[in-house]
């Protein structure tokens, strides 16, 4: 309830009136102008000086870290180190909060630069010429704080969810996975706070070492070491094209410092505006290449995007807030900020938008098939990602900010729902064996959550915040000539997440009642029933309905047949019901702030402002060979953003009907559906879609096989070759000692035989050279 | 013919100017002759080495020291008739004492070897220790 | 070009391999007769050893005594003019026969036997060499002493034969040890030994004859005894001196000087001196020995001393006593001694 506080809270702040709903075209086509115009003449301001204490945000989770590593090291075994979690968290959510009144209200000037001291100073010379400087220091504006505020928003909610959802290792693993949580957090806000490249690529590699850390959280489980080894190396793939990107960067500008390289980058910038593109350096139109591998790895798009999906064997809330809400959008923030340097490339912008596209289609395609729920989820975080990626591309920085707003919540909760579920059931997550969850007794906020989950990523018309962030994303890929391509995939994708969605939905949370428990029954099950029953309300049922319904079908699970699904218990209910207010709440920052909302309202203040957009649109009507015809195209001769309104709606619609009537209507058992009667119109793309089109095996076959054949080669020459060097050199001693030792038996003869045998030989040479 | 001649005269026969105990003043001896002498020195010297070598029998291994020491008391008697100079037979006189210390030394050693071990094979000894 | 300068490398090589390139040898013996007979020699050496079992020793003895017999061949052939006396032929035989026979009996008993013909004909060969004190004092040391402590020892060192454990050959006895590698370094010795020594003898050139006589010089005394003796000098004359002559460069005695009480010198020549006057043997190698070498001698006295000694320490049996056995005893020791000296004492202080 103190979240929905600070939630009006932030709404009451924001004088701007609420626009209406639909914004009439030549209004928005004039503003858009004037913004070009400005444009021209505005550069990105000088940084001003933030005050200190803005360095709180990313220090109380560190202290939550050394508290909790402190709490590991002394072998608490209580819940107190998710107590200093959510502690300090949510007094970094408090300090957060604080800087974006003090931001949006001028007390700190847009942007501003808070040096906490001098981190990395590398000088080959006299002078700042000489010498690359990374600080500690956190470059604020109203991008970093959008990302703060749901950083650590949502961190201290996962957090508060769990301490419950984890209780079953406490005094085991509770410790530190609180500490990987908090080093997480702390990871985070250095990626989006700090104020140069470097301290950015520390964060990057941070939240890449807990999302490691926090995959293989249950390091006994293989397949959980696996998925954390794999996310690990495909992110390392992406980082080196960060670390490229830095380097050049540090090459060409001189600098890692977002202020230095904005300032350096505007003489482009103008000659952008002036539709000078020859101007522009190739390496400047590297540098966004480079960082887009990088932005690619992190967040999961289409070469590197495996990563994901496997990533689900963490515990859930890792998976809610790292791999769905926080981490997973670096990539997003990572181009937001340097937004002004894609806008120097002809080609960035373009390769973004189009792999995020296919990625959102791909990964949509792939979760239509998929059976575990968690899985989809993580395929639809792909997927949503791929339309930010798209949004960006498209020029709608804000649209996608938005979009990563909005989805952070409702994808958390969605996370969290299904976490609740599995740990409810025992780990059970397969669609099949799940079914009417929602009416069971205790799991009526976890099916309402869910419910508001699928909705809003299902896009449902007007009242979900999910349907005006991408509507936004929509309305400006067909309002660009260009993209429209992309709109109609984009479009496509929209539908196809909105039957996968609820398709879940209806299997899981609704229909008859049925279960089987996972094979997680350990802490479960038995035991420790009278300590859930104590502390959770509507627990004491325990679904014996379902128990009944179970023996009805006459799945005679008599392994299970004493297992009782436990509901969840109030933390997890608070978090899910915050959460899920907060998905609606989110609905009126798009008409708070701004004609666009406040989310775009508070990104034309950063780097990733609107008046590049113009300047890059500019440029690309100037460089095509059309006029100003074509700068705002038409969708079927409406307005594109107006029309998405109503088609991104009816396209969403469609797909809940879809999985409305082939999942929920005339459904009796849980792992049957009239879905399954199609299956044989498609052919084998559903088991290709269900064995996620093969990719895995495809880098299987053509990056991991070479690269083992090759390893073995490589062993092979370097057992033969380079041991066999370094052997030769131990092996003549040994042979000369082996051979010479029988010459030293002890035996007198041996060493007479020697004897006369030598004097022969020495008396032979004096005969024969000395004559 | 003249080997077939002297054989009856046994002590007085002289071929080739040689007498076989010489009074006095003897004749020069022709270097063939010294070739002669040297190589049954030598394979005589060859044949004590080879028994040294091959021979375990301690006491056979010093029968063949012996061998090998008349050998170079043949050469040095030899070379000392041919140079009409007694040096050469003196130096027999030594090793006839360095053979007899060394027969008395070597022989003690024997016997103390054999006391412990109850056998004269040299390769027994084949340790630095006991 | 190339093809040429190495054609006369290798002929250069072959050259300096070939035993022709070995001067010297050739002027008593065929190089290659005297390597080939040493060859086989050598293999019948090395089949003449004892190997256990039934082997051709004697097909290995008959082969190394044809080698031998091919070397003395040889040899012969090269110096037809000056050949050896047959006595040579026969000690060298006996000799070099018996020592192979030392080396390849199995027992030692036999070997130290035959040993004591290797120095009997050893000393054959000193006699012919004109070493007649040598030839006794051989025959007399080796065969009279150090062969009979030998035999002893062998005798001590052998564990007798018993009703029940019949005499057998030990192992080591049978068994040579690697024949084919001692054999092979033994006669690559011989040869080379024998090319060196042959190379250097022929350089040789021998000296005049006569030198021998300056040593009465040396000895006056014998010259006057033996003189008296033949009634050749009067009772009031002594040997003065000796007249010598010296041509091409050795200094040789012409003749006797003596002198009579009134100072008066006669000469007895050189042709007038009776048989007995020559410089003997033994005469030759005392005066040799003890003029040139007396420090030799004395060390060898020395090392005969130490070896005594050595030999005596050596095998002495060594008696464990503890050390209370051996309190006891010098108490024992001590009481018989005090009682007679206890009793003298008290005599003593009495007188």
């Amino acid at each position: 309830m103190g979240f929905m506080m600070t939630l009006s809270t932030i709404l009451a702040t924001l004088a701007s009136p609420i626009a209406a709903l639909a914004q009439s075209e030549p209004v928005h086509a004039a503003q858009q102008e004037a913004g070009h115009a400005a444009a021209k003449m505005e550069a990105i301001a000088a940084p001003g000086v933030g005050p200190l204490w803005l360095l709180l945000i990313p220090v109380l989770p560190l202290v939550g870290f050394v508290l909790s590593a402190l709490c590991a090291a002394f072998k608490v075994k209580s819940k107190l180190p998710a107590w200093l979690t959510v502690l300090c968290l949510g007094a970094s959510f408090a300090v957060t909060l604080a800087m974006y009144l003090q931001i949006s209200s001028g007390q700190i000037a847009n942007p501003s630069v808070a040096t906490g001291f001098e981190w990395i100073r590398v000088s080959w010379g006299l002078g700042d010429a000489h010498s690359i400087v990374a600080n500690f220091g956190l470059y604020i504006d109203s991008l970093t704080c959008l990302w703060m505020l749901f950083v650590t928003g949502l961190a201290t909610l996962i957090g508060l969810y769990a301490s419950e959802y984890m209780a079953g290792d406490v005094g085991a693993g509770y410790c530190r996975f609180f500490a990987a949580f908090n080093l997480f957090v702390f990871s985070m806000s250095c990626l989006v706070m700090g104020d140069n490249l470097l301290l950015l690529y520390l964060g990057w590699e941070g939240v890449g070492l807990c999302s490691y850390l926090l995959i293989g959280y249950f390091y006994k489980k293989p397949s959980a070491v696996e998925a954390g080894k794999k996310a690990f190396i495909v992110n390392r793939i992406g980082d080196l094209g960060l670390a490229l990107g830095l380097m050049l960067t540090a090459v060409h500008f001189g600098s890692i410092e977002y202020s230095v390289i904005f300032a350096k980058a505007q003489p482009y910038l103008t000659a952008l505006s002036e539709g000078r593109l020859g101007d522009i350096p190739a390496v400047v139109q590297l540098i966004p290449v480079l960082l887009m591998i990088g932005a690619f790895g992190k967040s999961a798009q289409l070469p590197l995007y495996v990563w994901l999906p496997d990533a689900m064997e963490g515990p859930t809330p890792v998976s809610a807030l790292i791999h769905a809400a926080t981490m997973v959008t670096a990539g997003v923030y990572l181009i937001a900020r340097t937004y002004p340097l894609f806008l120097l490339s002809e080609t960035a912008l373009p390769i973004v938008a189009w792999t995020g596209a296919l990625t959102a289609l791909l990964a949509a395609t792939i979760g239509m098939a998929q059976f575990d729920i968690k899985r989809i989820m993580a395929y639809s975080t792909v997927s949503q990602l791929g339309y930010m990626f798209a949004g960006l591309g498209v020029l709608t920085s804000g649209g996608a900010a938005f979009h990563v707003f909005t989805h952070a919540f409702f994808k958390a909760m969605l996370f969290l729902s299904c976490g609740a579920v599995m740990h409810g059931f025992a780990g059970q997550l397969d669609l099949r064996k799940l079914s009417g969850v929602g009416s069971m007794p205790g799991w009526r906020v976890v099916g309402i959550a869910m419910l508001v989950g699928c909705l809003n990523l299902a896009g449902f018309p007007v009242i979900t915040s999910g349907y005006w962030s991408k509507d936004m994303i929509l309305g400006e890929a067909f309002a660009n000539p260009h993209m429209v391509a992309i709109g109609w995939i984009l479009l496509l994708t929209a539908g196809l997440t909105a039957y996968y969605t609820f398709r879940v939905y209806f299997r899981v949370f609704v229909g008859p009642k049925y279960f089987e428990p996972g094979d997680e029954v350990h802490g479960h099950g038995g035991g420790d029933h009278g300590s859930h029953g104590a502390d959770a309300h509507g627990a004491d049922a325990h679904g014996h309905k379902a128990h009944d319904e179970h023996g009805h079908e006459g799945h005679g699970h008599d392994a299970h047949a004493h297992f009782h699904p436990h509901a969840p218990g109030w933390a997890i209910n608070t978090v899910l019901a915050i959460l899920a207010i907060a998905a609606f709440a989110v609905i009126g920052l798009r008409f708070v702030g701004g004609h666009e909302g406040w989310v775009s309202g508070l990104i034309e203040h950063s780097s990733a402002n609107y008046a590049g957009h113009a300047m890059y649109a500019a440029a690309a009507s100037h460089a095509g060979a059309g006029g100003d015809e074509h700068a705002h195209a038409t969708f079927f001769g409406y307005d594109a953003h107006t029309a998405m309104m109503y088609v991104s709606g009816v396209v969403g619609f469609i797909g809940i009907a879809v999985a409305f009537v082939l999942h929920f209507v005339g459904r009796t058992t849980a792992a049957k559906s009239r879905a399954d009667a199609l299956l044989p119109l498609v052919g084998p793309l559903a088991k290709w879609a269900q064995g996620k089109w093969y990719v895995d095996e495809l880098y299987n076959a053509i990056i991991r096989v070479p690269l083992l054949v090759l390893a073995h080669l490589f062993h092979l020459i370097d057992k033969a070759i380079v041991d066999g060097i370094v052997d030769l050199f131990g092996w003549v001693p040994k042979f000369t000692g082996s051979s010479l030792r029988p010459s030293q038996s002890g035996v007198l003869h041996g060493y007479a035989l020697s004897m006369a045998g030598g004097l022969a030989v020495l008396v032979l040479i004096v005969v024969m050279v000395m004559k | 013919m003249n080997m077939l001649a002297s054989i009856p005269g046994a002590m007085d026969a002289v071929i080739s100017g040689t007498t076989l105990a010489q009074a006095s003043a003897p004749a020069p001896m022709a270097a063939s002759q010294l070739a002669h002498y040297l190589f049954v020195s030598a394979a005589l010297f060859a044949i004590g080495l080879i028994g040294f070598l091959t021979r375990r029998n301690l006491i056979i291994m010093f029968l063949c020291t012996e061998l090998m020491f008349q050998a170079a008391g043949v050469a040095l008697i030899a070379f000392s008739r041919f140079h009409l100079n007694m040096t050469g037979q003196t130096f027999v006189i030594f090793i006839l004492t360095v053979a007899a210390a060394e027969a008395a030394m070597a022989l003690a050693l024997v016997v103390l070897l054999f006391r412990r071990r109850e056998s004269l094979n040299a390769e027994e000894f084949s340790e630095m220790k006991g | 070009m190339g093809c040429r300068v190495s054609v006369h490398g290798v002929s250069g090589f072959l050259l300096f391999l070939s035993p022709a390139g070995l001067m010297g040898i050739d002027a008593f013996i065929n190089p290659y007769l005297f390597y080939g007979a040493v060859v086989l020699g050598g293999l019948g050496i090395c089949m003449a050893l004892p190997r256990g079992g039934k082997t051709a020793q004697i097909v290995g003895a008959v082969v190394a005594a044809l080698a031998g017999a091919l070397v003395m061949l040889g040899l012969g052939v090269k110096s037809v003019a000056s050949l050896p006396n047959i006595y040579f032929y026969i000690f060298s035989a006996i000799g070099l026969g018996a020592a192979v026979r030392v080396i390849s009996h199995p027992r030692p008993v036999y070997a130290a036997l035959y040993f004591i013909l290797t120095v009997l004909s050893s000393a054959g060969l000193f006699l012919l060499l004109s070493a007649e004190f040598m030839a006794m004092a051989l025959i007399i040391v080796y065969a009279g002493a150090i062969l009979i402590t030998y035999l002893f020892v062998i005798m001590l060192a052998t564990q007798a034969p018993t009703e029940d454990r019949p005499e057998e050959l030990a192992e080591y006895d049978t068994v040579a040890r690697e024949p084919v590698a001692a054999t092979t370094a033994g006669f690559v010795l011989l040869a080379v030994l024998t090319t060196l020594a042959f190379n250097g003898t022929s350089t040789l050139n021998p000296p005049p004859p006569g030198t021998p006589d300056s040593v009465l010089v040396q000895i006056p005394r014998k010259v006057e005894r033996v003189l008296r003796g033949y009634q050749l000098i009067q009772k009031d004359e002594k040997v003065e001196g000796f007249d010598r002559v010296s041509g091409d460069g050795v200094a040789a005695i012409e003749s006797v000087v003596i002198k009579n009480a009134e100072g008066k010198t006669r000469e007895i020549a050189k042709e007038a001196w009776p048989e007995e006057l020559r410089v003997r043997n033994v005469e030759q190698l005392g005066l040799n020995l003890l003029q040139d070498h007396p420090g030799s001698i004395e060390i060898a006295g020395v090392i005969l001393l130490m070896a005594m000694l050595g030999a005596v320490v050596l095998s002495r049996r060594q008696v464990q006593i503890d050390e209370d056995a051996k309190r006891r005893q010098s108490q024992t020791l001590a009481q018989t001694i005090a009682e007679p000296a206890g009793r003298g004492g008290s005599s003593g202080g009495a007188a």
